[in-house]
């Protein structure tokens, strides 16, 4: 583990419990985020990897640790959580777009109303970002009118539009169709190359190593394993991993 | 007892008290129901609350299990939720007629209203109490539909929106109520539908609605069983249609979800 001074988010024994121990969702994690890092998040399931990534922007409140984001722990600290949520951006499994708005409005209005961005300054920005994932043409439909892929894209500029130093993927490609799940890579991939530092949560194995710098194997509330691409998939060290890579690898 | 055309042409010569008694009862749903969202919103508000002044007992680190179990407890304790608590329960567990009489004779006991009457006929220092006793009743039990209504409103929602920095209230303002709404207004409306009904119990503090003139036509003509098959008549033309539009707009509202 790096224990680089500059990291941009340094995650110290993070625990998550519930039932008052019964249930430990994190268990004590440590982990450095740098600048521009691309980390896979990999586990089976319940092992811990939402709950994670809900306790970077404090979506979920941690029992107890530190999260050090640009240098003010968000954890122990008080700090106006609103203001530093809009620095990380969030990509749900499950798009979460809002469906009583058009694709535009669901776009410029937290620019607008967090921001205070003025409206031609939103519009702006979300066309230009909606042209780039290729779906400028439909600023006006509502998300009911969406397919899968386009929804999880239009949620991905959502997020882009708030300028975010972070961007924060649960299982982006999860709640596709098969058919769709490229075409939300693809943005992705994107993202990485631009120099977009991301968590991403994913079962998409090819993904992990071909755009991941860092790959981070999660069990049971703990981090097993954690490495290169290379190391995580052609090395794997811990049995749980071997384990792991063995099923999701076959099937 | 029978019941008679001849009777029956007899009470229509008091068509015009009918008439007036149903302008009253429609006029005392209408302000039910307005005032009673009002403070029913309020109440929803205030069950949704999160003020906890002892919230930071949560934080405090033991390892002492039971301890820790004590102090989550009494980091729960919510004053603001545990007033609108009591005052939901007060007007479930007791009675309409018995609430109605409370504000009528003891509130507004006290405080003494102007006499006057508008549109020629209602009187105003009967009409106004039995219009807050409906609305404190009715505001207690739309406050449940409310907070349902927006407790109802996908998680992922809320989610989405504090992630992009919205604070809480432009959560509920931007992102929740304009989805609550859909779920709540249909509600609403059926409680309009409930108000005709039983605000029929208000003719016991004097105010001149529907079943008040049943009363004054059957002492006036000595005929029992016809005014009371006109009030049922009057009731029903005004529930059943108004229900039916409410049903009917549900559903067009349902179906545009799905545009
Ligand atoms: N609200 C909750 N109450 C109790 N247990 C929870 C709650 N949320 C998550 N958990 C538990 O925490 C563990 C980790 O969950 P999660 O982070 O969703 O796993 P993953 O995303 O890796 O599938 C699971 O065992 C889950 O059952
Ligand atoms: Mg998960």
């Amino acid at each position: 583990m790096t224990t680089d001074n500059t990291a941009l988010i340094k995650v110290r024994d993070l625990k998550k419990h519930y039932n008052y121990g019964a249930i430990k969702a994190l268990d004590g994690i440590n982990i450095d985020i740098n600048k521009g890092d691309v980390m896979v998040v990999i586990g089976p399931s319940g092992s811990g990897k939402s709950t994670f990534l809900r306790s970077l922007n404090l979506l979920e409140e941690p029992t107890d640790g530190s999260i050090v984001f640009d240098g003010r722990d968000i954890v122990n600290e008080k700090i106006n959580l609103d203001e530093f949520r809009e620095r990380m951006g969030m990509v749900f499994q499950h798009f979460n777009l809002f469906p009583h708005k058009t694709i535009l409005e669901n776009l410029t209005l937290a620019p607008q109303i967090v921001k205070g961005k003025s409206k031609e300054e939103a519009e702006k920005k979300a066309l230009e970002l909606l042209d780039r994932v290729g779906l400028k043409d439909r600023a006006s439909a509502y998300p009911v009118q969406l397919s899968g892929g386009q929804k999880q894209r239009v949620a991905i500029v959502r997020a882009l539009c708030m300028d975010p130093e972070v961007m924060l993927f649960d299982e982006p490609t999860s709640a596709l169709d098969p058919e769709m799940v490229g075409e939300v890579l693809e943005v992705m991939k994107e993202l990485a190359k631009d120099g977009m530092t991301m968590v991403c949560v994913t079962h998409e194995m090819g993904f992990a190593r071909e755009v991941g710098n860092r790959v981070v194997f999660m069990a049971d509330g703990n981090i097993i394993e954690e490495g290169t691409p290379e190391k995580i998939f052609d090395h794997p060290e811990s049995p749980r991993l071997k384990d792991f890579l063995g099923k999701v690898l076959e099937a | 007892m029978t019941i008679s055309w001849g009777n029956i042409e007899k009470i229509l010569t008091y068509g015009n008290m009918f008439q007036q008694g149903l302008i009253v009862t429609v006029l005392l749903a209408l302000c039910t129901v307005f005032f009673g969202f009002f403070l029913a919103f309020g109440l929803a508000l205030m069950l949704l609350s999160d003020v906890r002044p002892f919230r930071y007992l949560e934080k405090v680190k033991t390892d002492d299990i039971n301890k820790k179990k004590r102090n989550d407890f009494i980091a729960k304790f919510n004053p603001v939720k545990l007033i609108a608590n009591c005052y939901v329960q007060f007007v479930r567990c007791t009675p309409m007629l018995v609430q109605i009489f409370l504000v009528y004779y003891i509130v507004f006991g006290f405080i003494t209203l102007p006499k006057f009457t508008f549109f020629g006929f209602i009187q105003f220092e009967r009409f106004f109490p039995a219009a807050v006793a409906l609305a404190l009743n009715s505001g207690g039990y739309m406050s449940a539909v409310i907070r349902g209504g927006i407790e109802g409103v996908d998680n992922g929602q809320t989610e989405a929106a504090r992630s992009l920095g919205m604070s809480k209230a432009q959560t509920m303002y931007h992102i929740i109520l304009p989805q609550a709404i859909k779920n709540i207004l249909p509600a609403v409306a059926n409680e309009f539908v409930t108000i005709i009904k039983e605000s029929s119990i208000c003719y016991t503090i004097g105010v001149q609605d529907i079943m008040f003139n049943v009363k004054s036509v059957q002492s006036a003509t000595f005929i029992i069983a016809e005014p009371l098959l006109m009030a049922t008549f009057l009731y029903f033309c005004l529930c059943f249609p108004t229900s039916k539009i409410i049903e009917y707009v549900e559903r067009r509202m349902r179906q545009s979800d799905n545009r």
